[in-house]
């Protein structure tokens, strides 16, 4: 009898604990849960804080927004893999508690401080599974901070728009899902191949990147 | 629409049915092995069917976020690892296969490796002298040539400054690359169309001269009456999910795989564990792992300029290493960086100030296996680095510290556990050779994967002879890196297209 109630009780908390007392998010995102969204803007938040030499951070650079996109490029394995991974650390904290009070609530329920410990203890920790959870997470979040374009805007590094030269293939291979009929050119199309002109780096860049029009 | 004509390429919109074709040879893989065969069969008169899993991308479809692109272009969305020793490791799945991510450098293999390939492999025509006609010929047709000073940018020519300041060998790389405009974007598709990857340069080519290409078709068996191969089975995949549906069988006098190192053994061991009378089917899986470094220098480096990897040296080989410069898309470049929050951000703000050079290890004592997964072509890789190796790498990191602190950084960060994340100075740098280190200190890669299906003289001591066909079959032949009996040393692809050409040679007389 006792033992059924203290399962009872785990059960509760462990259901209170994974779904009840999230946030709403700003919006909806397909294939993430409420949960998830709180976690990952969080923990984008404590990886990209604002502030420093890059002004953005981690929230402005909508990396759940970022996370949906890969999910839905993604394998289905690969999207078992990236939601564990969210899931570890999002709750990982009653394993590895932050140090401090409160240390073993959900992660994205710590204040800003004590995520950057809680990542700090994932990323030095002398478990080698414990470093690789942590690098994993950084490699998506980090992916998904350099895809904001004020981000590599600001570090020089957002690609030059380039205008690929119409070669033997383009005429063979249409878009990706479309039939060739779709292609639309022919041989009078083709175009001289690139004569290896280095890129000019004051020249334009790639229209996602580009800073809007006011 | 049941019959696909000469010439003719088919993309997943296209199949409305079955589909059941005749060839004298049909080619599994379209990477640059697979690429070269049917070209060259297709040029010496033969009837050649293409099937490759990956669909064509065209620069409309290149995604140049790093992690995007992955997710599209490579299996498991790029995030395959190995097993044992925790590695990634990247195989695309594309019309052209690994040749559209990677970074076009061309390496002969070393004399004195394929030297030792003979002897120790009981080979008797693979020296360098047999397979310098067969590189040769590669070259002419993919333009192979000396990557030009006006597009090396920054990050390159430090590396250069650094090796010469130390007087280690170095050298402007080598790559199959025509009218290079130095984006450094090789890894996710050259915009400029100028890296002459296989869907632009072989494929076409092949095309040209009658073979059918069948894309988003995965084969999924080998079929085999005997000692014969009969031709291969598989099915229509949805670009991107891998969701199967119209069967494709294709009937043929030859058969060659060439799905890569990683795929071939695993459809030899569905297909009823064929080609394995010796055991070796899977087996002696190598890689070069790579470690890299990142150095910062005092003044700005623009690394969005430059050679994806223009400059390299052969300095260490007989060390056991090759150094190269290296770059990738920004995002990818930053995963390395050590540390989060503002830590984090003050470092990826050096960004801009930053070069990042690896090395990569021959390793042939490190090995592994490949095993099918249960309902999937995905393979298990299982693989170990050998304690004996971890000193080698070591070695890499050292000397590109070195090469680093020569060329004027003012920081480097080595990425290793266990050491500062950040070294000022050639002195600091001293821990990374004086630190004995572990295999879990080092943040490894290996995108060169070989030896699955490894060569021999003998058949009892491996999967195929040096014209790449299987020992236990009179006409299925193996094309991809898996062949190697050993690593090359240096970047695989020009060695697995120098073997593919002499292979498809070989076939065209037999048929
Ligand atoms: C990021 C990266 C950078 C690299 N840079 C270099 C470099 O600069 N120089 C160099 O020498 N090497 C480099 N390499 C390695 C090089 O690309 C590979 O060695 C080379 O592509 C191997 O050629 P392959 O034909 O054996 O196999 P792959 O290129 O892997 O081609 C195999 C093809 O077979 C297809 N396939 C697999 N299974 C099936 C199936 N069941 N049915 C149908 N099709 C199937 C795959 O989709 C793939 O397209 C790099 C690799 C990577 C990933
Ligand atoms: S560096 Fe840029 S232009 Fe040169 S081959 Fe690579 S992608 Fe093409």
């Amino acid at each position: 009898m006792v033992t059924a109630v203290l399962w009872a009780l785990a059960l509760c908390y462990a259901v209170s604990r994974v779904a009840i007392g999230y946030p709403d998010p700003r919006r909806q995102y397909r294939g993430l849960g409420r949960g998830e969204v709180a976690f990952i803007s969080s923990a984008g938040e404590a990886m990209y804080p604002a502030g420093g030499p890059i002004p953005s951070s981690g929230l402005d650079a909508d990396l759940p927004g970022y996370l949906e996109r890969l999910l839905a490029a993604s394998h289905l394995q690969t999207r078992i893999l990236l939601h564990l991974l969210f899931f570890l650390v999002e709750h990982g904290t009653l394993l590895f508690p932050t140090p401090g009070r409160g240390g073993m609530r959900r992660f994205s329920s710590q204040d800003v401080e004590h995520r950057v410990a809680a990542l700090d203890g994932w990323a030095e920790s002398t478990l080698f599974f414990r470093r690789v959870v942590f690098t994993s997470l950084r490699a998506v979040l980090t992916m998904g901070y350099f895809a904001h374009p004020p981000v590599v805007r600001r570090l020089g590094l957002a690609p030059l728009a380039i205008e690929s030269p119409i070669c033997e293939a383009d005429l063979l291979y249409p878009r990706i899902g479309e039939r060739p009929e779709s292609i639309g050119k022919t041989a009078a199309d083709l175009t001289a191949p690139s004569a290896g002109i280095p890129l000019p780096q004051d020249g334009p860049l790639e229209p996602g990147f580009a800073e809007p029009r006011p | 629409m049941s019959s696909v004509e000469p010439g003719e390429i088919r993309v997943f919109a296209q199949y409305d049915r079955d589909l059941t074709l005749e060839a004298d040879v049909v080619v599994v893989g379209s990477g640059p092995t697979g690429a070269v065969v049917a070209k060259e069969l297709t040029d010496a008169g033969k009837s050649v069917v293409l099937v490759e899993e990956g669909p064509p991308f065209v620069p409309a479809e290149y995604e140049l976020d790093g992690g995007l692109s992955m997710a599209r272009t490579m299996r498991e969305g790029g995030l395959r690892t190995t097993s044992g020793t925790i590695m990634p490791t990247m195989q695309a799945i594309a019309l052209g296969g690994g040749s559209l991510v990677n970074s076009a450098i061309c390496n002969r293999a070393p004399a004195f490796v394929l030297d030792r390939w003979c002897t120790d492999f009981e080979l008797e025509r693979t020296t360098r002298a047999d397979l310098d006609p067969h590189y040769e010929a590669v070259a002419t047709f993919l333009g192979i040539s000396v990557t030009p000073d006006n597009v090396l940018g920054r990050r390159n020519l430090l590396f250069r400054d650094g090796c010469n300041a130390l007087g280690y060998q170095c050298e402007s790389i080598l790559r199959n690359v025509r009218g290079c405009r130095g984006s450094g974007e090789c890894f996710t598709g050259c915009r400029s169309r100028a890296k002459q990857s296989m869907d632009i340069s072989y494929i076409p080519a092949a095309i040209r001269g009658g073979a059918r290409v069948l894309t988003s078709v995965r084969i999924e068996r080998v079929l085999a009456e005997g000692w014969r191969a009969t031709g291969v089975v598989g099915r229509v995949v949805k670009p991107f999910t891998g969701k199967p549906s119209h069967q494709v069988r294709v009937h043929a006098k030859v058969v060659v795989l060439a799905a890569g190192c990683a795929a071939t053994p695993v459809l030899l061991q569905k297909s009823g564990n064929l080609a394995n009378r010796s055991g070796q089917v899977g087996e002696n899986l190598q890689f070069h792992p790579g470690v890299a470094i990142m150095g910062i220098f005092p003044d700005p480096v623009y690394p969005r300029f430059g050679a994806t990897q223009g400059y390299q040296s052969r300095h260490f080989l007989r060390d056991g290493f090759k150094l190269e410069t290296l770059w990738a898309p920004p995002a990818i470049t930053a995963v390395r960086l050590p540390g989060s929050g503002m830590a984090l951000k003050n470092r990826l703000a050096d960004i801009p100030y930053s070069a990042i050079w690896d090395g990569i290890a021959t390793c042939n004592r490190s090995l592994g296996r490949v095993r099918a997964r249960r309902r999937s072509l995905d393979p298990i890789l299982s693989w170990k680095l050998h304690p004996a190796d971890v000193p080698v790498l070591a070695h890499a990191l050292w000397v590109l510290a070195q090469i680093f602190f020569a060329a004027g950084a003012r920081t480097i960060v080595p990425g290793v556990h266990g050491i500062a994340p950040e070294l000022h100075s050639l002195k600091e740098a001293e821990v990374l050779r004086d630190r004995p280190l572990r295999t879990t200190d080092l943040v490894l890669a290996g995108n060169h994967v070989f030896c699955t299906t490894r060569m021999h003289g003998d058949p009892r001591l491996g999967v195929v002879n040096e014209m790449g066909r299987c020992h236990d079959f009179e006409n299925l032949y193996i094309a991809d890196t898996g062949i190697f009996p050993r690593s090359t040393s240096v970047n695989p692809m020009w060695t697995g297209m120098a073997l593919a050409h002499r292979s498809a040679h070989h076939i065209a007389q037999q048929i």
